[in-house]
């Protein structure tokens, strides 16, 4: 009986998929709650790949799981994913729907799922990673997920004992969840611009997890990531397995090493965070067989960030960038307030980080804003603060306690009014810092600010 | 913190570290601060204050001015009951306990009355407070919208002399600028002018209008 519905589900599932396909839309969420409503077991039931690689952890999932993917694409693997769907439970249902023969059995040999955190508890019983990888663990939505030390009990929680973990050493949180599991850990060396002290708002490992004692940072990267040990009683941060060194953001290289040998890379990236989802990324595929020249070869080969995160663009004199900032994620968008604030040249922001459900439905917590480093935003450079969208207000505030001067800012509720707020200065850039569930409403002021910076540009 | 230091040139803070004696009890301050922690913070901040128990329960009746925030009141009752079997006991200073479900959060919106001064504010929290004796304690805030301390319940923090704590997060007084104005004039402060005023009022009064429109959803 229970495998007839099963069946059932998982044909009326891609009956639906297959008909919202027709229609254009992605069908990467709905076909999996369906089939889960019809069978609860769905999940259990449903044929799976041999390799499954899960990713989780606060920032960076998707990125991570997005070189993965086309990393082992480009070796030929076909790779069931959620890349363009949900990643919790039913749109990892609807992914494993998609990946099934009309008999249940999976077509794909590996799979890599983007795992939300708190999904782990519901999705780990019957869909065993043999791989678990973690990015790092931070404050994230306080409504979501209340605190890291939460979420890391969540995960652990759920987690199998065969599952091999994938750890960020420089994560003093993350890297100790689980020491039953089998686990190699990644880490970036210290780096220039490294310290001791905490400068950010939110530090989320002030205390040593084993006996309470003040943590002391022999270097610090940003909020809790560095390198942790406790005088008191020894704790110390694990020894990476593959080390990422020689991180030069000038000449866009990294050297990583691992017991086999090393390899230099050219960073896809120059923020941090994307050395770290790039280290990661190698990281997976040296567990998985792959040499260090073969994927030094497909990334200088084209696999790289996807643009939906980061996109530039010229239009006038200016370029236009869009740059996705997780809104209700103070700690997202720090790293990112630090890296756009750090850019060479004069910049104008327009901030909609806005989150437009919390916007239709009641209203945003704001208190995100308070844990959050808009102080980076007050560096020389930047000349032009748009605050826009249903909180433009509380982010006008919060600006002006941060210390950006009066002048440099702007409020506007309307976001597509928000271009005609910038200078569109020659040479410099123009950013677009939007929330996850406003990618759209961004590719709207997008171009909107191309078609001001043009008229601007013809008119001077 | 920060605004009220901001707001007061030449205000001084003291932090006082974890297990340390703290600095209220041996002079005198005129706003003593204690904000949200983990639940394993909870129970560390439990454990180290403790020893001072007495003291500052003293110092409650003296008339300390002391503001908790998020899930810190919860300290000054007789004991958290975590929903696994364990339960952390506090200092017992009002007749209330607070119990855990670590399962299901609580995320709302609350607008309340702090005597003639309209309160907003967000919850986000595993935990609810109920009252186990009724002494002569006042809620800090009436209920208007959102939960008090439970849902249901019309009273909304707790209050004794110049002790006052409740449930809404952290920016408080940021999101509430005549709340804020109202403490400084209560701690004997030399203005009451916050820094941005005219902006910080703004965003006061387009998040009131937003949480008096019987439209918009107050979550729970």
């Amino acid at each position: 009986m229970s495998f007839i519905r099963f069946i059932i589900a998982l044909w009326i599932g891609k009956l639906m998929r297959a008909i919202m396909r027709a229609l254009g839309r992605n069908a990467t969420y709905l076909p999996g709650a369906a089939a889960l409503r019809i069978c609860p077991e769905f999940l259990a039931r449903a044929g799976k790949p041999e390799m499954i690689i899960s990713v989780t952890g606060t920032n960076g999932k998707t990125t991570v799981c997005n070189l993965i993917i086309g990393l082992l694409t480009r070796n030929g693997v076909s790779v069931l994913h959620n890349r363009l769907g949900s990643n919790t439970v039913a749109g990892i249902a609807a992914s494993l729907l998609s990946g099934c023969k009309l008999t249940g059995k999976s077509r794909f040999r590996t799979a890599v799922f983007e795992t939300d955190e708190r999904t782990t508890r519901l999705l780990f019983p019957h869909v065993i990673p043999n791989y678990l990888v973690i990015t790092n663990l931070f404050s994230d939505s306080i409504m979501r997920n209340a605190h890291p030390e939460f979420i890391m009990g969540v995960i652990e929680n759920a987690l199998p004992n065969t599952v091999k973990l994938i750890l960020n050493c420089d994560d003093p949180l993350s890297s100790r969840i689980a020491p039953r599991n089998a686990r190699v850990y990644f880490g970036v060396d210290r780096l220039d611009d490294d310290v001791t002290e905490c400068v950010n708002r939110i530090n989320d490992m002030r205390l040593c997890p084993e006996c309470d004692g003040a943590l002391v940072y022999d270097y610090r990267r940003y909020h809790h990531i560095g390198r942790a040990r406790c005088p008191s009683c020894g704790f110390r941060s694990p020894t990476p397995d593959y080390r990422a060194s020689r991180v030069d953001f000038d000449a866009m290289t990294m050297t990583v090493s691992d017991a086999d040998g090393e390899c230099e890379y050219a960073l896809l990236s120059d923020s941090v965070f994307n050395a770290y989802n790039q280290l990661t990324a190698v990281a997976v595929m040296r567990e998985l067989g792959y040499e260090h020249a073969g994927i030094r070869a497909d990334f200088d080969s084209g696999v790289t960030i996807p643009s939906s995160r980061y996109n530039e663009e010229r239009a006038g004199d200016v370029t236009v960038i869009m740059q996705m900032a997780k809104g209700k994620n103070a700690l997202a968008c720090s790293r990112v307030f630090d890296y756009v604030s750090s850019r060479p040249g004069e910049k104008e922001l327009i901030l909609i980080m806005n989150d437009l459900h919390d916007a239709k439905k009641w209203s945003e917590n704001t208190s995100w804003l308070y844990d959050c480093d808009f102080e980076f935003l007050r560096r020389d450079g930047i000349t032009r603060i748009v605050a826009a969208g249903p909180r433009a207000l509380d982010y006008y505030y919060r600006l002006l306690l941060a210390g950006v001067p009066e002048e440099r800012l702007r409020c506007s509720v309307p976001e597509l009014d928000a271009p005609a707020h910038l200078e569109f200065r020659r040479g410099g850039s123009v950013y677009i810092l939007y929330g996850a569930d406003a990618i759209e409403l961004a590719e709207r002021v997008s171009a909107e600010t191309k078609r001001v910076a043009e008229v601007s540009c013809h008119s001077n | 913190m920060e605004l009220l230091t901001r707001a007061v040139p030449g205000a001084v803070v003291v932090e006082t570290p974890l297990r340390a004696r703290p600095a209220f009890l041996d002079r005198d301050v005129d706003l003593c601060y204690i904000g949200s922690s983990t639940e394993r913070g909870q129970a560390i901040a439990a454990s180290a204050l403790a020893p001072w128990r007495d003291e500052i329960s003293a110092r409650i009746d003296d008339g300390a001015r002391i503001l908790a925030t998020g899930n810190a009141p919860e300290l000054f009752g007789e004991y958290i009951d975590c929903g696994d079997g364990h339960r952390v006991e506090c200092l017992g200073l009002f007749g209330v306990h607070a119990k855990r479900d670590m399962l299901n959060r609580y995320n709302g919106l609350f607008l309340g009355k702090y005597d003639n001064i309209d309160i907003v504010g967000f919850k986000s929290q595993f935990s609810h407070m109920w009252t186990d004796s009724e002494d002569d304690d006042e809620a800090l805030f009436e209920v208007v919208r959102g939960a008090g301390r439970r849902p249901g319940d019309r009273r909304e923090g707790l209050r004794r002399n110049n002790f006052m704590a409740s449930y809404l997060l952290g920016p408080l007084l940021i999101v509430n600028p005549p709340f804020a104005k109202q403490l400084l004039r209560d701690m004997g402060a030399d203005t009451n002018e916050l820094p941005f005023e005219r902006a910080a009022m703004d965003a006061y009064d387009a998040r009131l209008r937003e949480f008096r429109d019987p439209k918009t959803g107050f979550g729970g």
